[in-house]
């Protein structure tokens, strides 16, 4: 990695150079919240954003995304060619890059998924760094940093961003479309001062100790029956999580019955049909097992597979669940015991 | 050789893209259920599409959805696959409706099945419970076309009711053969019912086996397993040689799609086989 320093009323220059040559998605206003949309003038990016309201993930894979064209009659493919245009993200904090690479891992792989990679390699990011609100956590997990997993990333030292860059085409696009000066002590010092001042600026410290061990144990916790009480099965906490990647496959037929598109939409585990097999067993049919489900698969099932927790911390779950519930004290109530 | 993840890629880059396969040959089996064997159109694919007893194949009708099905033909039979399929939803009733000769998609093999190789040298228990038979049916043929490699080969199979029974045909003919000790079984039976009544556990009681070499397999609705695992245990059985196959919702088939779920593992890609030593270990499971 190497890094540049870049004055941060360059940022507007920067920004239309980039529109040029990729679209440009980045954080916008959205009456009093945050939303990740297309660029079109560079004034409207809001590097000051908290967090947007979805998380990067719908830019990856789509809340419906066409997987195929088919014809009913022979059962053949049409085409099944994914569109994954030259795009860039401009302004991801290091609790969305994270998420996206947990994300990496279930869509490659063994079975590489086309649709999501495709985008994936078609989409530079640049990151920015950020202040910790109310509901971030991302600290519990170590996904308050990030260091791969963008192009650029900007971090915050005042009137001007450290720039940590980390591909070839990322440097080049500094070039040729920003004036960056070399690094001075100063600078990294300020870098340092800044992080040091951010990790102490998290509302608190989640005790995560033997987590997954600690879900097994309390598998049978009067905890989930509180919690499956209150859950509503609404799936809010799926649709916005930055890592939840369950999916639904449907065909659409055409108008006239002889052709259609197999689509996937998002799911969640905590809709009550998403684990009835075909017979009407329902594996899950209970929503105080679904509740239970989504922890034990973010802590403990992902884990056993990939050494991280499916979780970054970004505390949209707990802003959108309308039960109040939040993953901080489901976590809580798990190490210490008693309600949450 | 199994068909692995690569061997896949290298024939088909998107893995949710079916693979077009003729019906060459429906058999009705019961009032619900009828056997279907399949040939996959591509030469090549044909040709490297090596699979394991246990493993899994996606149905696919476009128009309709997907639906995952476990294979009833024997790993040694190629060239074809064959699918025992109840008709119980969108998927399964399009495939009910479909001719001789209509083309069908599919993709697979996926999962991971039984130990055969594992299994062999040794004596083999093997319980099915109603259509529990369809992915055990690949492993009995299996084990028949290698039958020299195996000890005691017991086959336990319960129903609701004699109408119920699958693949009775073969079984009929079994019964006469000193080769497999086959036991059937009906809740209800009726005046031609020559076999036992009751459940398929009842059949424990006068089974000899010698737990030190005997593997088992286990299959049929969610409420059967705890108790045969009970009797196979009573037996003394050791809990990773009981080998048991779980139904899940299996959309995608390739652990992204997370319907499968089953305590901290995915039934299509870390089962749906799986041993007793490991299910013990996973939540929600038995």
């Amino acid at each position: 990695m190497f890094f540049r320093v870049m004055d941060k009323e360059r940022v507007p220059e920067l920004v239309s150079g980039l529109s040029e040559s990729f679209e440009l998605f980045g954080p916008v206003a959205k009456g009093e919240k945050f939303v990740l949309d297309r660029i079109e003038d560079p004034a409207e990016l809001r590097l000051d954003f908290d967090t947007t309201l979805l998380p990067p993930k719908k830019l990856f894979f789509p809340p419906e995304d066409q997987m195929m064209r088919f014809r009913v009659a022979d059962n053949e493919v049409l085409d099944d060619e994914v569109f994954a245009a030259p795009r860039m993200i401009f302004g991801l904090h290091p609790c969305d890059i994270n998420a996206l690479m947990l994300m990496d891992n279930v869509f490659t792989g063994d079975y590489e998924d086309p649709y999501y990679t495709a985008r994936r390699a078609s989409t530079m990011i640049v990151g920015v760094s950020c202040v910790p609100t109310e509901s971030c956590f991302c600290n519990a997990w170590g996904t308050d940093e990030v260091h791969w997993g963008f192009d650029v990333f900007l971090t915050d030292i005042g009137d001007r961003y450290f720039v940590s860059v980390h591909s070839v085409k990322g440097a080049e696009l500094l070039d040729q479309h920003v004036v960056t000066r070399e690094i001075t002590d100063e600078d990294t010092a300020a870098f340092q001062e800044r992080t040091r001042a951010f990790k102490s600026s998290f509302t608190e410290e989640l005790d995560t100790a033997q987590l997954p061990l600690l879900l097994d144990a309390k598998f049978d916790d009067k905890l989930w029956d509180e919690l499956g009480e209150r859950c509503l099965s609404c799936g809010a906490c799926s649709m916005v999580c930055p890592t939840c990647y369950c999916f639904d496959v449907k065909d659409r037929l055409a108008a006239d019955g002889k052709t259609g598109v197999r689509v996937r939409t998002w799911d969640s585990c905590q809709f009550s049909e998403f684990a009835e097999v075909a017979h009407g067993d329902n594996f899950r049919a209970s929503r105080a097992s679904r509740v239970k489900y989504r922890y034990y698969h973010k802590q403990w099932g992902y884990l056993s597979k990939f050494e991280r927790v499916l979780c970054v911390g970004c505390g949209r779950c707990a802003k959108a669940c309308l039960a109040g519930i939040s993953p901080r004290e489901v976590v809580k109530a798990l190490e210490k015991g008693g309600e949450c | 050789m199994l068909m692995s993840a690569s061997a896949y890629r290298e024939l088909q880059a998107n893995p949710y893209r079916p693979w077009p396969a003729r019906i060459t040959s429906i058999m009705d089996l019961t009032e619900h259920e009828k056997l279907f064997e399949l040939r996959i159109i591509d030469n090549e694919v044909r040709e490297a599409f090596k699979f394991d007893s246990g493993q899994f194949v996606e149905l696919s009708i476009f128009g309709v959805g997907e639906a995952p099905i476990s294979i009833s033909s024997a790993p040694s039979k190629q060239g074809f696959i064959e699918l025992c399929v109840r008709n119980a939803g969108d998927v399964t009733g399009a495939l009910h409706r479909k001719q001789c000769g209509d083309v069908v998609g599919l993709r697979g093999p996926f999962g991971r099945g039984f130990p055969f190789s594992e299994m062999k040298g040794h004596d083999v228990l093997l319980v099915a419970g109603g259509l529990g038979i369809a992915p055990l049916k690949s492993l009995i043929n299996h084990i028949h076309d290698d039958r020299h490699d195996f000890g005691k080969v017991t086959i336990l199979y319960g129903a609701r009711n004699p109408d119920e029974v699958l693949f009775r045909y073969q079984f009929d003919m079994w019964k006469h053969r000193d080769d497999f000790d086959l036991k059937l079984t009906v809740d209800e039976a009726d005046d031609t019912w020559t076999d036992g009544v009751g459940r398929v556990t009842g059949l424990f009681e006068e089974l000899d086996i010698d737990p030190s070499v005997t593997y088992g397999a286990i299959c049929g609705p969610p409420v059967m397993y705890r108790y045969v695992i009970d009797e196979m245990r009573e037996k003394k059985m050791d809990v990773d040689k009981i080998y048991v196959s779980f139904e899940r919702r299996m959309k995608c088939g390739i652990g992204k799609c997370g319907h499968c779920g089953v305590g901290h593992q995915y039934a299509c890609v870390d089962g749906p086989v799986f041993n007793y030593w490991e299910a013990m270990n996973l939540q929600e499971a038995i």
